[in-house]
């Protein structure tokens, strides 16, 4: 079923980009709902695939334009968590994971959906213009822009007083 | 100095032959500036790398599985009936004529009525500002509500209407009103929002009108998509989306 298919890839897509679990299933759906009309009679498989990455980015740009609207709706503050604290099931997604979650969130969208695409999704940088339709050229300057962006921030969120580091919190008795 | 801005990102994931990798050891060598911007960039890379895909919340698609049920049980009620609204004679005849008039034209003739298919090199910019000055007009149906049955005939009558220019479209419908350019323009400009695919190379907007779906106000924009790879188009796409809000209100998509 297509949509079982899609479903982690467009929700991790969607986390990424939106930096929230609550938003990234809203995207989700709401990709999901627009690409249904499609479904039925949709036989290019690769096709399909870069459509259904357009709706999810332009449903997370959605998300993201909404929350910049309203900022009662932004309980995105960097000083809150973006996501509760991980639960026992999720004991794998680490603080590290949490810092890089939170320093990309400063970067700015159009370079952060470049990086979620090409670093965390692994498509290739064609496949990635495609998606955006923008040149080639353009996903490679804004890889590497969005990469130093990212780190920067990446820098600043660990230095920051009270962030505890990958290990504290965890003394063996 | 212009730092290779480009070149950087392959150089940081490995992927770059051999004379462009020379060309940025050339200039890494003399530039401090970006040699701690790849240094960076390799430590966010990792970062990113390191990044575990999470699994989809339980239930996560359930409202559209379920939308999706309720359409299959009314597909076959709905797309095989053609229900017009009220009133829409005229522009319900031109639909019904170029939907029954759809009989294989060779893709030779397609292509010729539509050059941009073979624009698959064009970059985006470029088809963009060609797309907001070419042909199709935006008809104008402010009265006519299409509804599912009423948008499949537009995907039928599609490649029929690609082989027609305006006065051709002008003459057969007999009373086909055009809007004016700035408003056809607003009407490219909403579709571009909704994520139509206006800048793909694969697809060749071949028809452009503004009307109701189901009631509510809203642009239609008729698409042939062609597989890629410079292959004739072999399907049609609706994409509908509101005048008011330009939400995606209905898409549908039909092989030829």
């Amino acid at each position: 079923m297509l949509v079982e298919r899609h479903e982690r890839r467009v929700f991790n897509l969607a986390l990424r980009m939106t930096g929230r679990e609550e938003d990234a299933r809203d995207a989700t759906q709401d990709a999901f709902l627009t690409a249904l009309r499609k479904l039925s009679s949709f036989r290019g498989e690769a096709a399909f695939t870069t459509w259904m990455h357009r709706v999810t980015v332009n449903a997370c740009y959605d998300l993201l334009r909404k929350r910049q609207r309203n900022p009662l709706l932004d309980r995105g503050d960097d000083l809150l968590p973006l996501e509760p604290p991980p639960a026992p099931d999720h004991a794998d997604d680490t603080s590290l994971s949490i810092d890089v979650q939170r320093a990309l969130r400063r970067v700015p969208p159009d370079f952060r959906v470049v990086m979620v695409l090409h670093d965390v999704q692994d498509l290739p940088q064609d496949e990635v213009a495609a998606i955006l339709g923008i040149p080639v050229g353009t996903v490679k300057s804004r890889l590497h822009r969005g990469r130093v962006a990212l780190a920067k921030a990446l820098h600043e969120e660990r230095e920051r007083p009270g962030t505890p580091g990958p290990s504290e919190g965890t003394m063996p008795r | 100095m212009t730092h290779p801005e480009e070149l950087l990102s392959g150089y940081v994931d490995g992927t770059l032959p051999n004379e462009e990798r020379a060309v940025v050891d050339a200039h890494l060598a003399g530039c401090a500036i970006c040699r701690e911007e790849v240094e960076l960039a390799g430590e966010a890379l990792m970062a990113l790398e390191a990044l575990e895909e999470r699994p989809a919340p339980f239930g996560v698609t359930g409202p559209v599985m379920a939308e999706a049920g309720r359409r299959f049980e009314r597909r076959g009620a709905v797309w095989q009936r053609v229900q017009w609204g009220a009133g829409l004679a005229a522009a319900a005849a031109l639909v019904l004529v170029v939907a029954l008039n759809l009989s294989g034209g060779s893709p030779e003739t397609l292509r010729a009525a539509n050059p941009n298919a073979e624009a698959g090199a064009e970059g985006p910019a470029a088809s963009m500002a060609a797309e907001d000055a070419r042909p199709p007009k935006l008809e104008r149906q402010r009265a006519v509500s299409y509804d599912d049955a009423g948008v499949r005939s537009l995907a039928l009558g599609a490649e029929d209407f690609a082989r027609k220019d305006d006065a051709a479209v002008e003459t057969d419908a007999g009373d086909v009103e055009f809007a004016a350019q700035d408003e056809r323009g607003a009407a490219i400009e909403c579709l571009r929002t909704s994520s139509a695919p206006l800048d793909d190379p694969r697809d060749t907007l071949v028809r452009l009108i503004e009307a109701q779906y189901q009631g509510t106000p809203a642009y239609f924009a008729v698409f042939l998509e062609s597989p890629g790879g410079n292959q004739p188009a072999d399907s049609a796409i609706v994409w509908v989306v509101a005048t008011r809000d330009c939400r995606n209100l209905h898409f549908a998509s039909l092989p030829l």
